[in-house]
């Protein structure tokens, strides 16, 4: 939950006195299995909390599921370019993974994540698809849900194909134009090449990061194998030896506990932020491809209008009837194209903002990230240390005797 | 090396005057690669200093490899039935294996331990052989070594044959006898059990020892990984968040060393000591064979002797002129019997002191294997958290900034 405020009131955020001053608070919580087979599904409860005219305040609990999320990111996606739409966790595809308790509580945390992140954004926070989301009945919820199975749905693989498009310059073969159809802006090129380097140490680093879980949950159960062997290897024995043994498998034991734990925490509090960074900066990637978009859009409408120009001028030497009917196309297309110019300067000044508050966020993030991460280990180790300790005298007096 | 002195004296150790207390120490050092390809094996230096007057003292050093032990091991076998013969590392199958480092290491540990173990031995460290194996030339262990390829050449196999005829009973069918040929002691048959069940549970615990110190290993290697990965982040970002991605990089690669070291100290210190209690195991197994054969012996002459009486009594009722070789021959018999029945009970006597020893000395070294284990991983685990803790106020300054 983020307790937030409308950029454009401007007053300093206090706590004290909320009725004056307007908030918005979102939380995503208690994941509910419902449904049978291969159509179950989860349900979250989505609980709003604001004093805000536009809604139906002051709390107002709804029930959504994952598509109802989905349906709100691709309509801000599609209503405001420019910004780095806050990014969705990935439909499991792993059938008997998607309803284990691990990966729900992992998702709710990362669809709570997400609303917040679209509340406590000053563009965001004013869009009317948020307040449907927050408010509609279910079946309202459901009907615009179904509605747009077509227009809006749009698949990882459709925004790869746009960026690759722009990369690879294939509108250029399809427009027929030879010139790469492209921005030549020196600071944009280094945003462009810092994003996609950007995204592949990070893909490293998230799945080393993985696999450090893994190792330590190996350990973890490694650590209990020894620890049962162990104490039957005590039980076997009599006196003295035998009760070393058994105090150092179970010993052994209580620590694969510890381990296991930790090797869950590790995945909550480090591994998960690294995933959703991974997840921003495809978000970023997709507003990429939508400025380059429209770019490309403005660059086709300049040129169509410089042809249109030049029939139009030349329908007016030769006194052609068509003159009236092209003048009337070419303002349009003049509208049009300083429609799509205006679009495009818009969506550059947006990002603009959009990567410094992003820099500064992922700063923030990462390294409370790093923090709670090697606070974790410091703590674990610490305790590993204690337990083994703890086990010396008892065995001191079986080598003495 | 261990200082010992002979039962027989009966003084007490004084190791202040070297020169009138008897001692024998023995060392197995330096290994060297000799040799070729497939003929390639290793040296080692073993080195004799000792008062006793069967020796050349008071230092001799002699040149001796892996075949040269086994032929000790086998000698001493067949000449002190009862007693538990200290056993041998395994011959490695595994050709890579075999010239590493770590391997050659445990390896002449190994062999240090079994030539100190003879040597301070109350009965084995008088034995002929053992002052062959330390005194010979090497042209003369290597005549030796080959001779007796046939007769003292006992492939592990063939103990374990053994033991099974004695436990089902095979060899009362073979000698047309109907009942077990098998001592009917309550107490050595509970002894049978422990050794059975005991090998089995040190067999179980010697394999998740070395999994838990591969797993060591494996979490070691990941952090490496992980490391790097984090650190070419860090290269990628600039600022603040990039220096501690690096912090945290760097952090996670010296950690990984100190993994990867304890791994190899666990190895050392706690996994061989389990190995070699596993052998010791397997080596009373062996001796358990030969009391058996030498019982089975025991009764099967018992039997002929009273056969070849009835025999001879027959023969004097009827006055026949073969009175005088049956005679004879049951006069040797005899003999035989008495020498068999005093062979076996010279191993009962033997076995049970042996036992006494065998279980106080176990339970020192396991006392001691144990503690060093858990020192070294309380110490272990003490340094990561000091490293973690370490990083937490270079991680503070990023998430404030």
């Amino acid at each position: 939950m983020i307790t937030t405020q409308r950029s454009i009131s401007g007053s300093s955020q206090s706590p004290r006195s909320p009725s004056s001053q307007p908030y918005l608070s979102v939380s995503v919580t208690d994941p509910v299995k419902l449904g049978n087979g291969v159509q179950a599904y989860i349900s979250y409860r989505v609980i709003t909390k604001t004093n805000l005219p536009e809604y139906q305040g002051p709390e107002k609990i709804v029930i959504r599921r994952y598509s109802d999320f989905v349906w709100l990111h691709d309509h801000l996606f599609e209503k405001y370019k420019g910004i780095f739409i806050p990014p969705l966790p990935e439909k499991s595809a792993v059938e008997k993974f998607r309803f284990s308790s691990e990966f729900i509580e992992m998702r709710c945390q990362a669809l709570d994540t997400f609303v917040n992140r679209i509340a406590s954004h000053r563009e965001l926070q004013q869009s009317e698809d948020l307040r449907t989301f927050l408010q509609a009945d279910e079946e309202t919820m459901e009907r615009l849900t179904s509605q747009e199975t077509g227009i809006f749905k749009r698949k990882p693989a459709d925004l790869m194909q746009i960026f690759k498009d722009v990369q690879s310059r294939v509108s250029d073969v399809v427009l027929g134009k030879e010139k790469p159809v492209e921005e030549s802006n020196p600071e944009y090129e280094k945003l462009k090449h810092y994003i996609f380097e950007l995204e592949n140490h990070l893909a490293e680093a998230q799945k080393h990061a993985y696999r450090l879980v893994k190792r330590h949950r190996e350990l973890g159960q490694s650590l209990s194998d020894f620890g049962k062997a162990v104490k039957l290897l005590g039980a076997c024995e009599g006196n003295s030896l035998g009760k070393a043994f058994s105090d150092l498998g179970t010993k052994s034991e209580t620590l694969s506990v510890k381990l296991q734990k930790e090797a869950h925490q590790l995945l909550m509090n480090f591994e998960e932020p690294l995933k959703d960074y991974v997840r921003s900066v495809q978000s970023i990637k997709a507003t990429i491809a939508e400025r380059a978009n429209a770019f490309r859009r403005q660059c086709e409408l300049a040129e169509t209008i410089k042809l249109k120009e030049i029939n139009l001028n030349r329908l007016v030497l030769v006194r052609s009837v068509k003159v009236g009917e092209a003048e009337f196309e070419y303002n349009q297309l003049k509208a049009e194209s300083e429609e799509a110019t205006r679009m495009f300067e818009k969506i550059m000044r947006l990002m603009n903002e959009e990567i410094v508050h992003f820099q500064e966020q992922k700063t923030l993030d990462m390294g409370i990230a790093f923090q709670e991460f090697a606070k974790g280990q410091a703590r674990l180790a610490n305790g590993i240390a204690t337990a083994w300790r703890s086990l010396l005298p008892k065995l001191e007096a079986c080598s003495s005797s």
